[in-house]
């Protein structure tokens, strides 16, 4: 264990190192996901004027309502989606030459495609969050049952989201080819989970699709406990979806990881590219 | 315990797949890449593994490595078994290629070493002593935090050993670690590497420099096509193939008795005897034979009443031999088991 947490440690500090060269870059750290936001919000503002919107959907009837459940899209998003890059930049570790470094060496495999998706997760959000943070509680839109489910929607935002970039991690880890995530999780993503539009308005095969991503059911918490003040039971539902979702998800890590090394041992693809 | 790595009957075979994915079956063609090797690579010495280009060198390097898993045959690191223990064999073992690919380029030479040092759980308390005794001795505490990315290749390559040094293995796999490097540069790190071996550390080198073979390993395996051909010390190598030495002798004038003589010379003992002139034309004998016939074919022409305007023998060398070898075993017949 106490090795584990070096790896994440020494992990989470070359990722930053390699991918956070500039202030330029966390200035897009902020600027990308705001742009986001201001896109989708005026982008659905002509629909609010349609007559009736808000009896089928009542958060588009107040427009401060409607802004502070796209942010909460675009702020699970970006935890998710930062998981995708982070995938897809393990993956150059091939082109490098260095991914066989990192199995010629006794640190835990599963520790370190762990602590990649860590560190991207960390360096990606932490300026966006504490924006976040700060804008939800000046605007007020903030309604919480208990303070401690703050910590229910921080948890279950994080702990899948880490569950999620873990298994990107390991699936990309012996694919040559990874610009397909970003085909299949880009867009996508944000469609099937309800990022921009309520998942009610979605066909039933959306919806069947969008459950199979833990965003899906991390938006629904988070909104829940942060925006309608759901309590606890409120969330259940969700909670529950996300729990067996990490464990497979967790449990399809351990498997690729053991599968894609013997593999790699194998045929020898581990420095081919 | 064997302190020492030791293969027996090693062997990997790649399975190639010459069809689309989609397309169930067995692979159609398996190439062989080491078929039934049996080394052994002690501690404290360093031991070469030698081959022309597909001979099976990095084949062999990787799965001592444990970056590949044996298709068969045993191979074990200090009595553990390099399949089984795999993780336990990573501790006491590392591996440096030759290029500079194997760094980090956006870290400093420090930050890579102690990342890697992270990654080998190097403790905390040494660490920062280790990197910098690293640094010193391949001589990088100048551009120690400097971006990798800044360094020659050269620095980086001395990177690259250090990177390798920072567990403190046990053995070292080293394939063709000086390619590519200047000459300074490459005597430099034989000299880390003489320097580990007498410190006790076991080295299984790589190389097409084969001065740096003969210079640093006490034994060699010559391998081809997967399989062992001959093992032994750089000078029995040499001899084992049985190359011819070159002795070429030019006149500073041309005697017609010593036409015949050499002729006569050539014929009683079986040496393949070439004529011509040199560059500056004057007559020159060619004579190839497994020994060295440079004192005879001398006495012959000075007897004949020739002079001699230059003498030079090129003794068989240790490429001579391994291509020999290699070439030898090419021929069905004449491949060891």
């Amino acid at each position: 264990m106490r090795h584990a947490l070096r790896v994440i440690g020494a992990e989470a500090f070359k990722q930053h190192r390699r991918m956070f060269g500039g202030p330029l870059v966390v200035f897009s750290m902020l600027i990308w996901p705001a742009l986001q936001l201001a896109i989708t919000y005026y982008t659905m503002l002509p629909l609010l004027e349609t007559p009736g919107i808000g009896e089928r959907w009542p958060v588009a009837a107040q427009p401060v309502r409607l802004l502070a459940f796209l942010a909460t899209g675009a702020f699970a998003y970006m935890f998710y989606f930062s998981l995708v890059q982070s995938a897809w930049h393990f993956s150059f570790e091939r082109i490098s030459g260095t991914m066989e470094l990192l199995f010629l060496s006794p640190a835990s495999r599963f520790a370190l495609v762990l602590a990649n998706g860590t560190g991207a997760l960390v360096q990606n959000t932490w300026l966006a969050g504490c924006f976040a943070v700060a804008a939800a509680t000046a605007s007020g839109s903030l309604h919480v049952a208990h303070p401690g489910m703050y910590a229910v929607a921080a948890l279950a935002l994080v702990i899948p989201a880490l569950a999620w970039g873990t298994f990107l991690n390991s699936l990309l880890l012996f694919s040559r080819d990874s610009a397909f995530l970003y085909t299949l999780l880009d867009d996508p993503l944000w469609f099937v989970a309800g990022v921009r539009l309520p998942l009610f308005a979605m066909p039933v095969v959306i919806k069947a699709i969008g459950l199979a991503f833990p965003l899906t059911s991390s938006l629904a918490v988070l909104r829940g406990a942060l925006l309608d003040a759901e309590p606890l039971s409120g969330v259940a539902g969700p909670l529950g979806l996300l729990g067996v979702l990490c464990l497979l998800l967790v449990a399809g890590t351990a498997t690729l990881l053991r599968i894609g090394e013997a593999r790699a041992q194998r045929t020898g693809s581990m420095q081919l590219y | 315990m064997m302190r020492a790595i030791a293969t027996d009957d090693l062997r990997k075979t790649y399975p190639v797949v010459e069809r689309p994915w989609w397309k169930p079956g067995k692979p159609l063609r398996a190439a062989p890449a080491v078929d039934g090797l049996s080394l052994r690579i002690p501690a404290g010495q360093v031991t070469g593994l030698l081959g022309l280009n597909g001979a099976g060198k990095t084949t062999t390097i990787r799965m001592l490595a444990t970056l590949l898993r044996p298709t068969s045959g045993r191979a074990t690191v200090d009595d553990l078994d390099l399949v089984k223990d795999a993780r336990e064999v990573r501790r006491r073992i590392n591996m440096i290629a030759g290029g500079e690919r194997m760094v980090y380029t956006r870290l400093t030479g420090r930050e890579n070493l102690w990342y890697f040092g992270q990654l080998y759980d190097v403790p905390k308390a040494q660490l920062k002593a280790r990197i910098a005794e690293l640094l010193a001795l391949v001589g990088l505490e100048h551009a120690a935090d400097q971006r990798v990315e800044r360094y020659s290749k050269g620095m980086r390559q001395r990177l690259s050993i250090a990177r390798g040094l920072i567990n403190r293995p046990a053995y070292l796999l080293l394939d063709e670690p000086t390619l590519g490097l200047d000459a300074p540069i490459a005597r430099d790190l034989r000299a880390v590497v003489a320097d580990l071996a007498r410190d006790g550390v076991g080295v299984l080198l790589t190389s097409h420099y084969l001065a740096e073979v003969e210079q640093l390993c006490a034994d060699i395996y010559v391998i081809a096509a997967g399989r062992l051909v001959a093992q032994g010390t750089p000078a029995e190598l040499t001899t084992m193939a049985e190359r011819q030495h070159t002795v070429e002798v030019s006149l500073a004038a041309a005697v017609d008795d010593v036409d015949h003589a050499v002729e006569t010379l050539a014929m009683r003992t079986g040496a393949q005897i070439t004529t011509g002139v040199d560059d500056d034309l004057r007559p020159r004998y060619t004579l190839r034979h497994s020994a060295d016939l440079a004192g005879e074919l001398a006495t012959t022409i000075v007897t004949a009443g020739g002079a001699i305007a230059r003498l030079e023998v090129t003794p068989p060398t240790l490429e001579d031999a391994i291509i020999a070898l290699a070439d030898a075993a090419r021929q069905p017949s004449a491949v060891a088991s």
